[in-house]
């Protein structure tokens, strides 16, 4: 089996010593602009990336190149790209992932991994058959806070955790239809925001038993596609009799000074941590300036790490992790439709 | 001294346990002359609030016009059954009953005989729920979609409490405050899922959450918890629509902060009941309330129907716990 190690072996230049050949794949995602941009601006990257759709609203310097299809993004190089960042709509993540596999490329796909679980497990496969690295993005995944509630649960510094609230709050995307179009969305707000906690509670309580949703669609009723929710409770409970809820609505009023927000809220026998990754920031009357560390960056930090380093090397939140996740949002879609909890076994 | 006036209303706290402490300085507030009778801890309740002490709960009767029924929930029906049989209005301590039949009865009863009973959800009369209600129904968050609401403190002292067979539990005890606010502010209830989590010695630490859905198809989640020794009490909200969203956290304070130097030599902490010395009393407001019921014939803001709907409600979460299902309303 040819792998992406020695795809690169057989290249003239070595990785490690050139800048990494990075495809960009669709301008879809609302964050693709901002890992467009940050990747421009790296000495070490040499940015293609494709916008197929004609949004035309991501930039990038004259360092870096926006071409008209995915096919010209990955024939940009005639080795080929190092790697790929998927930021499609989701229901095309499958496609372009297994292109990138195909060729030998490894992969950043945006999450959700995919619109069903059959999807992600074909993309969990082929990227472990090709030898390529697949990771999700997850930028919350590093945010300090976040590393600090991992640190405290392990070290036990709140006992043992006994229920965790956890809020993904925003606007519904604008300029983006798709996000709430369910043909290339795979829902709404469960699909779009249930994840980002689902993947934090997974890297430290692992899976859940069952998974038990209720949504509605009465938040931004006037712009959002038929079928997709807007509003969603996710509750999960764990083996050990844990029980998180997730709040993944799309509530944040259309006006507010910032997009939304992460909180999650972990109760232990020995107290309370709340974590606010995105607490930082100047206030004043309508005005929210962030500061905080910039997750995106930190995110592909660790990707273009892993890439450098090879297949061999691993990197999280994986493609395993946006599975799980995935299977999180099938149960909770599966439990809309039945009224009651799914046991994950069972899906 | 000056006399009492003529009519003075005669008010009779039964059970002279923690709540009722919280409720004797609405009483006197109100005007009322203040009567006790308790099987436990009434010489002391006496002393404190200046109540008439009563032998026995007909002799109670019989020297009230209205009676404060703060003894623990599974004698709330006899007694309240005990104080409409003898003609007096009642102000109950939530919840009305354990069992929903009981609740229905108690307000049937009530009706039947011509007399008050007002459910005291006291958060009914905390200013921010109470101002999160009015914006709701002057539209000032549209059509409300997802409600979170939460309820964190002590496990209350008395070991009756930790009794789910007495009590009800987290989520008939503690958390029913919430399940009431969230009908509402959104409307009845159609469907209820819930599930408890239990450490400790005869569960210590408890914590709930419940996710119901309305009949106008907002959502809501409600989410309990007796915690770790030491815990403040702490109650947060947040109430999203097509149209705004409103938000509060109690630990946002209430407008008087102290550093961490002064904290230490301050109590604090393992509260099973919120510190409403910032604010206007919300069991004042409620007795007031009550009173004016009485006096002018107002509707009250929180009636006997609501009390039974909440019990309800609570039923049905605990249902959920039991059998893992979604239980229908």
């Amino acid at each position: 089996m040819l792998t992406a190690d020695d795809q690169v072996a057989d290249r003239p230049e070595h990785a490690a010593d050139r800048p990494l050949r990075i495809a960009l794949l669709s301008c879809a995602h609302t964050h693709a602009a901002g890992y467009a941009s940050l990747l421009d601006a790296r000495e070490d990257v040499d940015l293609v990336v494709s916008d197929p759709d004609g949004f035309g609203d991501v930039h990038v310097s004259e360092r870096s190149r926006i071409v008209g299809s995915h096919e010209e993004a990955l024939d940009a190089w005639s080795h080929g790209p190092d790697a790929v960042v998927v930021t499609s709509a989701n229901a095309h993540h499958r496609d372009l992932v297994l292109e990138a596999a195909r060729r030998g490329a490894h992969v950043l796909c945006e999450k959700p991994l995919a619109t069903t679980v059959a999807d992600a497990e074909q993309m969990v496969e082929a990227c472990r058959e090709a030898g390529v690295l697949l990771m999700t993005a997850f930028p919350v995944h590093f945010a300090p806070q976040v590393a600090s509630l991992r640190e405290a649960v392990a070290r036990g510094s709140i006992g043992e955790v006994v229920g965790v609230t956890g809020t993904n709050n925003g606007k519904l995307p604008t300029g983006r239809d798709w996000f709430t179009d369910v043909e290339l969305s795979g829902g709404g707000a469960l699909v779009d925001h249930t994840v980002h906690i689902a993947q934090i509670l997974d890297s430290v309580f692992g899976e859940p038993q069952t998974v038990h949703a209720v949504t509605n669609r009465i938040l931004f009723a006037d712009r959002a596609g038929d079928g997709a929710e807007t509003g969603g409770l996710v509750t999960l409970t764990y083996p050990d009799g844990l029980v998180a809820t997730i709040d993944c609505s799309w509530s944040q009023p259309a006006d507010a000074p910032t997009w939304g927000g992460v909180t999650i809220q972990a109760v232990g026998t020995q107290g309370l941590l709340a974590v606010d990754p995105f607490s930082q920031h100047v206030g004043g009357f309508d005005q929210w300036l962030p500061y905080g560390a910039n997750l995106d960056e930190l995110m592909l930090d660790a990707f273009l790490d892993a890439v450098r380093q090879g297949s061999g090397s691993d990197v999280e939140p994986s493609g395993e992790a946006g599975l799980r996740t995935v299977k999180i949002v099938a149960a909770a879609q599966e439990s809309v439709r039945t009224g009651q909890p799914v046991a994950l076994a069972d899906l | 001294m000056t006399a009492p006036p003529v009519g003075r209303l005669c008010a009779g706290i039964i059970g002279t346990g923690g709540i009722s402490r919280a409720h004797a300085p609405g009483w006197i507030d109100a005007g009322a002359e203040l009567h006790a009778f308790s099987l436990e801890g009434a010489e002391a309740f006496a002393e404190q609030f200046g109540a008439i002490l009563h032998d026995d709960l007909d002799e109670l009767l019989a020297a009230v016009d209205v009676v404060d029924v703060c003894t623990p929930t599974p004698s709330h029906p006899g007694i309240v059954h005990q104080a409409l049989d003898a003609g007096r209005d009642v102000v109950c301590e939530k919840p009305l009953a354990l069992r929903a039949q009981d609740a229905r009865d108690l307000v049937e009863h009530a009706e039947r005989a011509g007399r008050l009973l007002f459910p005291a959800h006291v958060v009914r009369f905390f200013p921010q729920y109470a101002a999160a209600k009015q914006a709701i129904e002057r539209g000032a968050i549209g059509t409300p979609a997802v409600l979170r609401f939460e309820r964190t403190g002590a496990m209350p002292r008395q070991p009756w409490f930790a009794d789910e067979s007495r009590s009800g539990g987290i989520v008939m005890d503690q958390m029913i405050h919430d399940l009431d606010q969230a009908i509402w502010m959104a409307g009845p209830v159609t469907s209820v899922f819930a599930q408890q989590n239990r450490r400790g010695e005869d569960g210590s630490l408890r914590t709930a959450h419940v996710a119901l859905t309305h009949e106008g198809g907002a959502i809501s989640h409600c989410r309990g918890l007796w915690g770790a020794p030491g815990t403040v009490f702490r109650y947060t909200f947040s109430l999203a629509g097509d149209g705004g969203r409103l938000e509060y956290d109690s630990a946002s304070g209430d407008g008087v902060s102290w550093d961490e130097v002064a904290i230490a030599g301050r109590s604090s902490g393992g509260d099973y009941l919120p510190d409403v010395s910032g604010m206007a009393s919300p069991y004042a407001l409620e007795i007031r309330d009550a009173v004016a019921t009485l006096e002018t014939g107002s509707a009250p803001r929180v009636s006997g129907a609501d009390g039974v709907t909440a019990v309800e409600v609570a039923l049905a979460a605990l249902e959920s716990i039991a059998t893992g299902r979604r239980i229908a309303c």
